[in-house]
């Protein structure tokens, strides 16, 4: 299937405007929603398996179903950090069609009860944080935002935050303390948000893509988004296609596309004809593949089926001309500059780590270090206080486990 | 209540409670560092891990709650290793500097890798560099490579004092506690910080490199310096052989109360022990002309008793005054009352307490005595009543001064203290007062005495002495019931009081003790 479904539209020039979207039949999915009961919506997306497309992938209808129904503030916030390295497709939603993730918003809002949403946008977006309140200003003055949205009584207001980058923001209970003001320090669970999230109230958290497939399951109904990719894990993806291939860029796919097909036959393999040397299938937390390991189907749970992740389905392309401890090192420097230092092992190992392989790196290698990496590193492992522990120790135990001969040649014997 | 297993022990527990609470109360220590009682967990510091039965992770003790039927293991082998892990961690970026460090033998890391550590480093990296001496306040210095970045420090100041001074900046392996330009820690609780530290990141200038932890004692005993009477340890240097040395105490550290100052206390009670060891009055002396010939107690007890019965004989005891202060025991204020005001029939008495000052919202309160509740209790009128001093001649004056001699208000001595008989000062302190008596006396204060103390709240609260006497000085309890022997008055009922504690009894037959419960 080529057939683009989120991304239909967005070679439509002036789609961010509300007058071409309206055009185009936007803002159809919110007036059918409001004459639906919120139930009703929230059992829809339920059965359209729609599954997080930040990282996590965890069911985005039965997340909304934790929210009690309690007579208190409710918010949703939309996580548009985007800080997994490799991912660059909330942009390219936000960018090209803003209505599209401010619908989401509006139905998400009316299915959960919320009246304050929030997007919590990385700050290096600036001009698309710019498009975004401007397109929330259009949708306002047309009625769409606001109160008493198309007559029905209800309210919602949209508000745009920029953050100042940091990784950790984008893991969502740091980015609620961002968004109080604080420091972007991850909270411990539970509570879980849906119970107590931003300002001690029960609060969604979902990612921009996620969000925005949200309008389609309405306008279609579940069992087509569900057609669109697998049983368990409905719909398309925007995967999101970097390093070296021949055509890098975002690709809107059905979920369950595989890995190779995406490599080779939309993003035109691997670039001047070079042979594949691994593949990261989900953003740099995912662990790495092998070029045998590619023939699998990218969603969710085939994915770590292989042993690695869907991730934000960010697909990171290494060819044979990168040595691998330029790999493990970007990894290792990554995490030890984005670990937000407050739980010991992720502080401590995350440096201590990245600092054995920079060592490696300029060649002052000791026998041992690739035992000590993988000692540290299970050392970090299931023992953080947020994922961003694991999210450093899985890609390094696997770039250590599969590339050991390459790594071991470095080290005196 | 559920029913929990840990270790293999089986207890009940409240609802709610969590595994490290729960293990606690099965006397099961579960190492933890940035957990304390006083806060919501933080779970960052990440040893306090433990093994619940059917879950796939290790999870924090500190923040779990216990269910019904829960299976906890603090002591397996995936436990002690995850505990020896978070100690590799936590020492392979500390620099190890304890041979110079204040909080050794009390530090919490020190203690931890004794005990669950015991490894040989494996760091072979280079150790981030950091600032070891940043001022953080008046009283705190701060070593930013000792930090382990449990923040209670960062929690004590947002949830305690809620001035929030201080804070986490950077990130990761970079992040260190700091403040805002120009904006240190500036309240009367700083003091806490050093000792909530569980390292040595946080050390008490005053304290800095004066001795060392295991050579000091601990003692409980109440602050007397303001009427909250916050639970304190003092703690003392046990002294050297064959060396003097210039000081006793070497600081105060809160102790825990729940009732009245929880974990806190403030940096007024905390920082004003010196009087404990200096300005101290060694033994009795009278003042002949200027000049100081000293005196033993019996001489002290036989001079005094012979005025106080020449004055009982002439039935002449009006010309008897008293000059009290709250910062006396109920016992011994209760004695004041039975030997002074009813056996001797003496019937002026002034309290002269210092001036309020400023108390603030949490613990200090304005009244700087402790136990002006205690002196009303036992029927005194606490306000001060200069007119008594004007009713009659005074033939004798008997001034009880404790450790405040210098804050008393005795203005009005000098210029009528020509006019009487003879005049006696019962002081811890040596002062300008005791130019303008004839007889000086030490007494112990509150550190060196037993007895019991009613707080602003009306809670009763006993204490034991914490240090020996200095020098001569006796209670003035011990005084009293001297003197009622000496004189002799009613000696069949003052005799029997060798303790405060037999005081109390006694009040409490005569319905004048509380219980030590409001």
């Amino acid at each position: 299937m080529n057939e683009k479904v989120l991304s239909r539209q967005f070679d439509l020039p002036h789609l961010h405007k509300i007058d071409v979207y309206l055009e185009n039949g936007g803002y159809e999915a919110v007036r059918k929603a409001l004459r639906l009961r919120p139930e009703e919506i929230v059992e829809e997306v339920k059965k359209a398996s729609l599954r997080g497309r930040g990282g996590a992938g965890f069911p985005a209808g039965i997340k909304w179903s934790f929210v009690p129904r309690v007579d208190k503030p409710k918010y949703l916030c939309v996580n548009a950090d985007e800080g997994e390295p490799g991912t660059f497709k909330d942009r390219y939603i936000m960018s090209h069609n803003p209505h599209l993730l401010i619908e989401g918003i509006i139905i998400t809002s009316y299915a959960v009860g919320i009246h304050l949403a929030f997007i919590y946008i990385r700050g290096e977006y600036e001009k698309i944080a710019q498009r975004l309140e401007k397109a929330i200003e259009e949708a306002r003055n047309k009625g769409f935002l606001g109160r008493n949205i198309l007559g029905t009584g209800f309210d919602l207001e949209v508000v745009v935050h920029r953050g100042a980058g940091a990784y950790i923001c984008g893991e969502e209970t740091a980015l609620l303390e961002s968004l109080e003001g604080k420091r972007g320090h991850p909270r411990l669970k539970p509570p879980f948000p849906a119970s107590v999230g931003l300002f001690q109230m029960p609060t969604v958290i979902n990612n921009v893509e996620t969000v925005a497939n949200v309008p389609l399951i309405i306008l279609n109904g579940a069992d087509w988004f569900l057609s669109l990719g697998q049983p368990k894990d409905g719909g398309t993806r925007l995967f999101s296609v970097s390093g070296m291939v021949e055509r890098p860029g975002v690709y809107e796919l059905p979920v369950g596309t595989p890995l190779r097909k995406i490599i080779f036959d939309y993003a035109g393999g691997v670039k001047n004809g070079r042979k594949l040397k691994a593949v990261i299938p989900g953003g740099m937390s995912a662990p790495i593949l092998l070029p045998e390991e590619i023939d699998v189907p990218m969603d969710c749970e085939s994915v770590m089926k292989r042993g690695s992740m869907l991730g934000s389905a960010a697909i990171i392309v290494i060819d044979e001309t990168v040595p691998i401890i330029e790999v493990l090192s970007k990894v290792t420097k990554f995490y030890s500059h984005e670990s937000c230092g407050q739980c010991t092992p992720c502080r401590i190992g995350t440096s201590w780590i990245h600092k054995i392989v920079k060592r490696m790196a300029s060649g002052q290698g000791r026998k041992d270090d690739l035992k000590e990496i993988e000692r540290l590193a299970s050392q970090i492992k299931g023992r953080t206080l947020c994922p961003l522990g694991d999210a450093a120790a899985l890609p390094i135990l696997a770039i250590v486990n599969k590339f050991r001969a390459e790594l071991e040649a470095m080290l005196p014997q | 209540m559920p029913k929990i297993t840990i270790d293999g022990q089986t207890i009940e527990v409240a609802e709610g409670t969590t595994i490290l609470k729960a293990a606690g109360q099965a006397g099961i220590d579960i190492p933890h560092l940035c957990y304390h009682p006083a806060f919501p967990p933080e779970g960052s510091c990440r040893l306090c891990l433990v093994e619940i039965e059917g879950a796939p992770k290790l999870e924090l003790a500190c923040a779990t709650v216990v269910r019904e039927g829960m299976v906890v293991k603090t002591q397996s082998e995936k436990v002690k290793e995850a505990r020896r892990s978070v100690l590799e961690f936590l020492l392979a970026e500390h620099p190890l500097d304890c041979p110079i460090c204040d909080k050794a033998g009390e530090c919490q890391l020190q203690d931890y890798y004794e005990l669950y550590g015991l490894f040989e480093s494996r760091y072979r990296e280079t150790k981030e560099k950091k600032e070891k001496l940043v001022r953080l306040g008046r009283h705190l210095l701060l070593d930013r490579e000792r930090c382990i970045q449990c923040t209670r420090c960062v929690r004590f100041l947002l949830e305690i004092t809620r001035t929030g001074e201080l804070g986490v900046f950077e990130r990761g392996i970079k992040s260190i506690i700091g403040f805002y330009e120009g904006e240190p820690v500036d309240n009367n609780y700083s003091g806490n910080l050093a000792e909530i530290c569980p390292v040595g990141a946080i050390t008490d200038l005053d304290f800095r490199f004066k001795t060392r932890r295991w050579l000091l004692d601990s003692r409980p005993s109440l602050c007397p310096l303001c009427s909250r009477n916050c639970a304190i340890n003092i703690e003392f240097h046990r002294g050297l052989a064959r060396i003097e040395l210039g000081q006793r105490v070497f600081r105060i550290r809160s102790r825990e109360n729940p009732q009245v100052n929880q974990y806190w206390i403030c940096d007024l009670g905390r920082y004003s022990y010196r009087y404990l060891d200096e300005n101290r009055i060694d033994r009795p002396y009278q003042l002949v002309n200027g000049r100081r010939m000293n005196l033993s107690w019996e001489k002290l007890f036989i001079l005094l008793s012979e005025k106080i019965r020449a004055l009982r004989i002439r039935k002449k005891t009006s010309r008897i005054v008293l000059v009290l202060n709250s910062a006396l025991t109920n016992e011994e204020l209760f004695l004041m009352r039975r030997l002074f005001l009813e056996e001797l029939a003496v019937s002026r008495f002034i309290f002269c307490d210092p001036p309020e000052e400023k108390g603030d919202s949490f613990l200090l309160t304005a009244e700087r005595v402790p136990n002006r509740r205690g002196a009303e209790k036992i029927g005194f009128d606490v306000k001060s009543r200069e007119e008594v001093l004007r009713e009659d001649k005074i033939d004798l004056l008997l001034i009880f001064a404790a450790h405040l001699p210098e804050k008393m208000p005795l203005n009005w001595l000098s210029p009528l203290a020509s006019q009487i008989g003879a005049k006696f000062l019962f002081a811890s302190q040596e002062s300008k007062l005791s130019q303008l008596v004839d007889f000086v006396a030490p007494v112990t204060p509150v550190a060196e005495k037993a007895g019991s103390f009613i707080n602003v709240d009306g809670l009763m609260q006993s204490f034991e002495a914490a240090l020996n006497p200095w020098g001569e000085s006796r209670p003035e309890w011990e005084i009293l019931v001297n003197l009622a022997r000496e004189i002799p008055v009613n000696y069949r009922y003052f005799g029997r009081f060798n303790s405060p504690r037999a005081i109390r009894e006694a009040m409490a037959e005569e319905k004048l003790i509380m219980s030590e419960r409001p």
